[in-house]
């Protein structure tokens, strides 16, 4: 919880990195096109560079800091990790954020929902996927990764007919 | 570099900024949360200064920060109850208040079934993260040609209600707007409410948009129609084609076969047009690109559940 009295003009996602130092929520565009500072207000995604401070007053605000527990990170990170969905990571924060907004409103999302979720957020690197097979594998995640043994070698996590990191199928 | 070097160097640390006078990406304005329409409505009609109303803000803090709007003042309304209606009423009139998220429209399943239109011109708007920010009546307000609500709005003969403190009224969006960017409202008034009439029995309707890029780019055209089998009455609207959406007459499609109404309404489309040419397309893609838009519209409803 935190109360802090804020400049009008000050976005939410002005609030989050420089006065909270909650660095992790990233500024791209900043008009809401490429949906990098994506955060979850009242549990939906929205993007953070087009909300006022003072409009999430008195609401949740979710960021990608709160993904991680005790320093283990979340079943949707690491399906991000093991799938080779992160290249330059700057995305990946939005990428998150979307894909948790995604899966807490539908446990089990066909390929073309994941991409309509999806489709507010850009990357440059990856060639997108990756990423889809990321949120795929989280919405039905492999025993081991739910007990924490998650191999090392993506692979063995992909869905089937997904035969390698650089998205070749 | 070695490390006599390094040494040498100093950390950089950002200049002190005094409480209060940081820089701040949308530069400063007062904000104000009315929680009633009176409150709404007084502070509109205030003397302070340029006052912008704030609903979703996915046009006007981009504006803002662009530069391309100064207010001083902005009203925020996602707060006025009032406002966040989204309701049919006994006799089937829809009513979207001005604060109601696109993202809640199209999930609603009344509406989804009675105006399928409606909610594939919602869906086609920018990415899931701004329709939940974005807002029909936000997306009617700023009046840009290329208004993706606009022309579905048309065709369902929608108004759109404004209150400021000297009274309501009810404007037929037919007549709102007025020239791109320009509406006939006040700058003391609020649009607050859109309605939908009650639709005839059978009501079908159908949204299509030509766009370079799904979710990143306006309209490059685009066409709503409604058609009412127990009247026999199509209405088309298209948007992107003129400095305004336009409605056209109403065509009665009576005994006429398919191929008959398709033609119809491509003459009607074409001589009311007045494309221009952008960043987007050419004035000649347009006019080639609108007529197959309508074609395929036309058919759509028309066939729908097996028609003429």
């Amino acid at each position: 919880m935190e109360t802090a009295s804020v400049p009008s003009g000050l976005t939410l996602l002005e609030f989050l990195r420089e006065r909270l130092y909650l660095t992790g929520t990233k500024e791209g565009c900043g008009i809401g096109e490429c949906g990098a500072c994506t955060v979850l207000l009242d549990g939906k995604p929205v993007t953070a560079c087009l909300v006022l401070a003072v409009e999430a007053d008195g609401c949740s605000v979710e960021t990608v800091e709160g993904e991680a527990t005790d320093g283990q990170l979340s079943v949707l990170q690491r399906a991000f990790v093991e799938t080779g969905a992160v290249q330059c990571g700057f995305c990946t924060p939005g990428m998150i954020m979307s894909a948790r907004g995604l899966l807490r409103r539908n446990s089990n999302p066909s390929d073309d929902e994941i991409v309509e979720a999806m489709a507010g957020n850009l990357c440059r690197c990856t060639g997108y996927e990756a990423i889809l097979a990321a949120v795929r594998v989280a919405s039905r995640p492999p025993a081991e990764m739910l007990t924490g043994e998650a191999t090392r070698d993506g692979r063995r996590l992909l869905p089937p007919g997904y035969s390698g990191k650089d998205g070749r199928r | 570099m070695d490390a006599r070097s390094l040494a040498g160097s100093r950390v950089v640390t950002p200049p002190r900024v005094e409480r209060g006078k940081e820089p701040l990406v949308l530069g400063r304005f007062d904000y104000q949360r009315p929680s009633t329409l009176l409150e709404a409505g007084r502070l509109l009609a205030g003397n302070d200064g340029p006052t912008a109303i704030l609903a979703g803000g996915t046009d006007l803090l981009v504006d803002i920060r662009g530069r391309r709007n100064d207010p001083r003042i902005l009203v925020d309304i996602k707060r006025i109850d009032a406002l966040r209606r989204l309701d049919v009423d006994p006799a089937g009139e829809l009513t979207i208040g001005a604060a109601v998220p696109l993202n809640e429209i199209i999930e609603r399943a009344a509406i989804r079934r009675t105006y399928p239109g409606l909610v594939q011109a919602a869906e086609s708007i920018a990415t899931y993260q701004l329709r939940n920010r974005a807002t029909a009546v936000g997306n009617l307000c700023n009046a840009s040609p290329a208004a993706d609500m606009a022309p579905i709005l048309l065709a369902l003969g929608a108004c759109l209600v404004a209150w400021s403190c000297r009274g309501e009224r009810t404007i037929p969006v037919s007549s709102l707007f007025v020239g791109v960017k320009k509406t006939c409202l006040a700058p003391d008034e609020i649009a607050a409410e859109l309605r939908v009439p009650a639709p005839e029995p059978g009501l079908r309707s159908g949204f299509l948009k030509q766009q370079r890029l799904r979710g990143h780019d306006l309209a490059v055209s685009s066409v709503a129609a409604t058609y009412a089998p127990s009247t026999g009455v199509l209405r088309l609207a298209v948007g992107s084609c003129a400095p305004t959406p336009l409605l056209l007459e109403p065509i009665e499609v009576g005994r006429s076969s398919r191929a008959a109404v398709e033609e119809e309404a491509v003459r009607a489309v074409q001589a009311a047009m007045r494309p221009i040419s952008d960043t987007r397309a050419s004035a000649d893609y347009r006019r080639a690109v609108l007529p197959v838009l309508v074609r395929r519209l036309v058919a759509a409803v028309l066939a729908e559940g097996g028609a003429p």
